[in-house]
């Protein structure tokens, strides 16, 4: 386990980096020469999609999971793939590689305008969306005789089919850019790339089919509508862009909330401060090194919130509210008792399970085959972590802390989450999401 | 008679504008009936008592311009009809009559202010805006404030609630929702007709529509989240001080009922609502020993835990309303102290429900009358007191319906 094993660089990264520059490479050689007459025969068309893309951009989400997604940037970007006739403009017959350089330039102005902010541009993320755009592109624009762009144009073709070969060269493009993404993201939580793109395929399908559509009624209105056609078909897609945004705040607040009820045993001095938090943000670090869902994710972050939400009705304090050294029937019965407080709440079952299931030794899974879920396992280790560590980063503290887990390795604990412990524990950037609040410790 | 007379209305409705405007793209209008009964199972979606998302509002409006007003009274019917899976039979016929007739309302509006059933002799930009997208918006004020004045009206019938709040309420949430849902329709008109698209068109459009109302469900789910986690926090409470079993939960009625008796805005009741429910909270922060030797019934007796609940939960901006009568509840309860509506609402239900329920640790409970006279002496507001006997009254008929 030395270090440089453990790093083994951003290799995921650098591919797509690359992979992005080549095409932006092939735009300016087989276009760039073309650029200043098309510029000027074009300018308002470019001008509109160059605008929409950096706004989109600006107009970032970021979902549950932690990944961020500009739905009304990728939507004007794929509506530039297909745009053919317009009326009142020229008809745009430029081929993918000038496509790829102008949605490109708008993402460059949207990185621009986020670095001067000071916040973080996600490049290798930008480059995976370019990658994507490019894909769709070639399929529209250069594959096949004739092409898919050229069909539109042409009386004898049938709309319908049309739309759906728009939307299948849409829908490649899109996924392209989704495996991507997933893969710079299992590389930079080094979780498994399997997890990451189920989570990210799952999580992106509502909003991706929305902007799947969009493109294709970019290009199907701009003969009837003109330019106005992009904002025009953005609409329907704002509405659930709208929708997302809402979501994800009540799902914030819920968090709160949950967090909240997490604080009634510190502000009675029954458990030390922060103790909760930092046992969550342990517990969804492990989770999602062992490939967890987004939704078990959740449910896991919750109930490593309330895990020791029984000791409220204690009548005395145990030391440090430190259950690990508790006996284990008193572990259980404050276990049991957050499970009951717990499932006042119906729709928290899991939860409740989870916590009750925190005290249950991994002994009784191997040998009894009892049935302990993995959120479970997964609270019991990092739970014990932090009441034998304090909640410090001091190093003789957390070896001597992972020394004792490891002591009960198979016996008290699941060894595969005491091994994404050991991976959490080593290393600060595995398993984490970007700049949510943090805690100190 | 109020739902005969609404169908009534809706089939005079069609009947005429049958005759005025006529009705023959049959083919088109099947689409739209099987558009129409597709909504069984892509409910609208309704967050917290707002539209949000209304599938049924966008095939509506795109009929206009592709069936006519005669076929948008058909598909209202439709509608209506598959509307709410479980609802009784008098309810879906009200349903269809109303879809109905706000349809063929909005249809009339179109063509009135100069929208087409042709669009396919729209030949420009400024044609295609004069002649659909102009009439379109104002179809869809129409059949918003047509749907709006039959609702109202319904509720006012059924429930005696004025109409004018309802209806601001409404305009006020849904704005933007209505807007859009006209957009839309615009889009599917153009694409079916001006691009030759035909039914395709619907697919393309409904996709992002039925993305936003899934959305909208999963959002609704949260939302039923928080409900439920505020009684995990009263549960929590609960456990901490057993005694107090049940006490928030008809504090919490109490001081709604109250609230909505002395006329509050919605929002304000539920920020009562949500004190009555949290005003002990504080306690679960005490030691064990100390919540459960608490004497309540004792007011004089100065206590920190009403600021301890209000402290806990500061961080949390959906309960800023709830925090003020939280802290103050049990500051004193005559008109002369000071303290707001809210937390004096708080505070005499609680009062109330401590003396005949609760009780002292040691002592026994005192009997309604008693209780009543009690909290008489102290309060000193016959408003207040009304309010309270009003909202007992509602809870006693509540208990013995249930």
């Amino acid at each position: 386990m030395t270090p440089i094993l453990r790093r083994p660089g951003r290799l995921a990264a650098g591919a797509v980096l690359a992979v992005g520059a080549l095409s932006v490479l092939r735009g300016l050689l087989t276009s760039g020469g073309d650029l200043p007459t098309l510029l000027a025969t074009h300018g308002h068309t470019l001008l509109v999609v160059v605008g929409f893309v950096a706004v989109g951009e600006l107009a970032r989400i970021r979902m549950p999971s932690g990944r961020e997604t500009a739905p009304l940037s990728s939507a004007s970007a794929m509506s530039a793939v297909f745009l053919g006739q317009i009326a009142g403009e020229p008809t745009l017959d430029i081929d993918s590689g000038l496509v790829v350089l102008v949605v490109t330039f708008g993402l460059v102005l949207a990185a621009a305008a986020r670095r001067s902010r000071h916040r973080a541009t996600g490049t290798p993320e930008l480059a995976a969306r370019v990658v994507g755009v490019s894909v769709a592109a070639v399929i529209a624009r250069d594959w096949g005789s004739p092409t898919l762009w050229e069909l539109q144009g042409l009386p004898s073709a049938s709309p319908g089919v049309v739309v759906l070969g728009m939307g299948l060269a849409a829908a490649v493009g899109l996924v392209t850019e989704l495996v991507l993404v997933a893969a710079l993201r299992a590389e930079r939580q080094q979780t498994p790339w399997s997890a990451a793109v189920r989570d990210e395929v799952g999580e992106a399908a509502p909003l991706t089919l929305a902007v799947l559509v969009t493109g294709p009624m970019v290009a199907l209105l701009a003969p009837v509508l003109g330019l106005l056609s992009l904002p025009v078909a953005l609409v329907p897609l704002a509405l659930a862009y709208t929708a997302v945004r809402q979501y994800i705040r009540n799902r914030e607040t819920n968090r709160q909330l949950i967090a909240t009820l997490s604080h009634l045993t510190e502000h009675g001095g029954y458990t030390p401060e922060h103790h909760a938090e930092r046992v969550a943000q342990l517990s969804v670090r492990v989770g999602r090194v062992l490939g967890l869902g987004e939704r078990a994710l959740r449910d896991l972050e919750y109930a490593a919130l309330l895990h020791d939400l029984g000791q409220i009705s204690l009548l005395d304090p145990i030391p440090d509210g430190a259950t690990v050294l508790a006996a284990p029937a008193d572990q259980r019965a404050i276990a049991q008792e957050g499970g009951r407080i717990i499932r006042r709440a119906e729709i928290f079952d899991d939860v409740a399970a989870y916590v009750e299931g925190q005290t249950t030794p991994y002994r009784m899974v191997r040998e009894l085959g009892e049935e302990v879920p993995m959120a479970a396992r997964i609270i019991k280790c990092a739970n014990a972590f932090d009441d034998l560590s304090g909640g410090t980063s001091d190093p003789g503290r957390v070896s001597a802390a992972m020394e004792r887990i490891h002591l009960g390795l198979g016996y008290e604990y699941d060894p595969d989450v005491v091994d994404a412990l050991t991976r959490v524990v080593e290393d600060g950037s595995v398993g984490r999401v970007g700049d949510r609040p943090l805690v100190a410790r | 008679m109020y739902i005969t007379a609404v169908a009534a209305l809706a089939v005079g409705l069609a009947v005429w504008s049958e005759i005025a405007y006529g009705l023959d793209q049959f083919a088109a209008l099947g689409v739209f009936i099987l558009l129409a009964a597709l909504h069984v199972v892509l409910p609208d979606a309704v967050v917290e008592g707002q539209v949000r998302v209304s599938l049924s509002g966008v095939i509506l409006l795109a009929g206009q311009a592709i069936v006519g007003p005669a076929g948008v009274a058909v598909i209202g019917a439709v509608l209506g009809i598959s509307q709410g899976k479980h609802a009784p039979l008098q309810r879906r016929v009200f349903n269809a009559a109303q879809f109905s007739l706000h349809g063929c309302v909005g249809g009339i509006a179109f063509i009135v202010v100069g929208g087409t059933t042709s669009p396919e002799r729209l030949r420009d930009v400024p044609q295609i805006v004069l002649g659909l997208a102009v009439p379109l918006l104002v179809a869809v004020v129409a059949q918003a404030v047509a749907n709006l004045v039959a609702l109202a009206g319904v509720k006012r019938v059924a429930e005696g609630i004025p109409m004018r709040g309802q209806m601001l309420a409404v305009v006020r949430g849904t704005g933007f929702a209505y807007v859009a849902h006209g957009v839309i329709a615009f889009i599917m008109i153009v694409l079916w007709v001006l691009a030759n698209l035909g039914p395709v068109a619907a697919a393309i459009v409904l996709a992002p529509l039925v993305v936003a109302q899934w959305i909208y469900r999963q959002r609704a789910e949260e939302l039923e989240g928080q409900q439920r986690a505020l009684e995990v926090l009263v549960a929590a409470l609960e456990a901490k001080a057993p005694r107090l079993g049940g006490h928030s939960a008809r504090v919490a009625q109490l001081s709604a009922h109250m609230a909505e008796h002395l006329g509050l805005g919605p929002q304000q009741v539920t920020d009562t609502r949500v004190a009555g429910m949290l005003h002990d909270l504080g306690q679960t922060s005490l030691p064990t020993r100390v919540a459960r030797a608490i004497d309540l019934t004792d007011r004089d007796h100065l206590l920190d835990y009403p600021e301890r609940g209000a402290a806990i939960l500061h961080d949390l901006s959906f309960l800023h309303g709830s925090l003020d009568p939280i802290r103050r509840h049990r500051g004193g309860l005559e008109p002369s102290g000071g303290l707001s509506l809210p937390a004096r609402i708080v505070g005499l239900a609680d009062t109330y429900d401590v003396l005949t329920t609760v009780g002292s640790p040691s002592g026994p409970v005192l009997a309604p009358t008693q209780a009543r006279e009690v909290v008489a002496g102290a309060v000193g507001d016959p408003e207040l007191l009304r309010a309270l006997d009003h909202a007992l009254a509602r809870q006693f008929e509540g208990g013995s319906r249930s």
